[in-house]
């Protein structure tokens, strides 16, 4: 089996609950980090943590504000996130092509 | 604690990545497969409106009802007034739906336009644009006189249409809401073009038959819906 795709995945999004943060964001503009939570029913600590980890990587921009005087946290994809994220699903496909039986 | 790659030792670094890439060979073959499954529900599921809906199916259904007796009790027979008297009811619940909409968004520290929201508003958009503009021209080209009852029983077509409408702009909105929503839709398309093949009976009176389909769509079929979505829709999407 060629190792060379699985080399190439990058580790940042490979980890199950940032590739499910990544994934959401990759299908909606932006969201809440409450309805990051919700849905994915992380803890807070948990998704910040997450959130912190893909931040670091560039693949995340995180904006507060407030919204009638609570504050609102909400994540975007970078676009070097929407890159990374494309890339690693196009390495995924070659994964499945390369595991199909001829 | 995640440890990164670039905070390892180059050896070490090395070692990481090969035994990275060993388990994932050695993981399930279809893990891969398995990976892009998730990702794309996670995905499908980031884009629907999670906005519990039982309390604005009934809230629109309860107003749609006392509606529907309270033109009925009042004798609302002339077509102009029909309209106008089901243009309010209309704006009442739409008003009510949004504080309903905005309220939950609050409770939640979410944002109340979120793109979710947004999309579902551009697909009801569609249909019930054209349900007003035809409102609107019909309006115009009504006669005022209650005492024609002829008017209100040709102009039955109208809630008919309102019915079907509203069933195709709920159907649209279904793509990006949970399950159920379509089929709710589609109980208003089916449920209005059979009225409208079928034709009402010569023995019902046109005032009774015009509020009696708006009452039993717009007031009936919500509250049916809210009531099932109270007992079986879950608060939040979970995972």
């Amino acid at each position: 089996m060629n190792p060379e795709p699985f080399l190439q995945l990058d580790r940042v999004i490979h980890e199950k609950g940032r590739l499910a943060i990544m994934s959401m964001l990759a299908a909606s503009p932006e969201l809440s980090f409450t309805e990051l939570r919700d849905t994915l029913g992380m803890t807070d600590g948990n998704l910040t943590t997450h959130i912190r980890t893909l931040q670091e990587a560039g693949y995340l921009s995180v904006t507060k504000s407030f919204q009638n005087n609570r504050p609102l946290t909400t994540c975007a994809l970078t676009a070097a996130g929407k890159r990374a994220f494309t890339h690693y699903i196009n390495l995924l496909e070659r994964i499945i092509r390369q595991n199909k039986p001829e | 604690m995640v440890k990164r790659p670039g905070r390892l030792l180059p050896g070490k670094k090395v070692l990481a990545r090969w035994r990275f890439v060993l388990q994932s060979i050695s993981m399930e073959p279809n893990w891969a497969a398995e990976h892009l499954q998730v990702i794309r529900t996670l995905m499908e599921r980031s884009a629907l409106y999670r906005r519990a809906l039982a309390p604005i199916m009934i809230f629109n259904g309860v107003a749609g009802l006392a509606a529907a007796a309270l033109g009925w009790g009042l004798k609302i027979g002339s077509p102009r007034a029909f309209i106008f008297y089901w243009a309010g009811v209309s704006a009442v619940a739409l008003a009510g739906s949004f504080l309903l909409v905005r309220r939950q968004a609050l409770k939640e520290s979410e944002p109340f336009w979120s793109p979710p929201t947004r999309r579902v508003t551009q697909a009801l958009l569609p249909p019930l644009a054209a349900g007003l503009m035809i409102s609107a021209v019909a309006l115009m080209r009504v006669g005022s006189a209650s005492d024609n009852p002829g008017n209100l029983a040709g102009m039955l077509w109208l809630p008919l249409l309102w019915v079907v409408l509203y069933g195709c702009a709920f159907h649209a909105a279904g793509f990006f809401m949970p399950r159920g929503m379509k089929l709710f839709g589609w109980a208003f398309v089916l449920g209005g073009c059979v009225l409208f093949a079928v034709g009402v009976p010569a023995w019902v009176r046109p005032l009774d038959c015009a509020h009696g389909i708006m009452g039993f769509f717009f007031g009936g079929l919500h509250l049916a819906y809210g009531v099932y979505l109270y007992f079986t829709e879950r608060r939040r999407n979970e995972p």
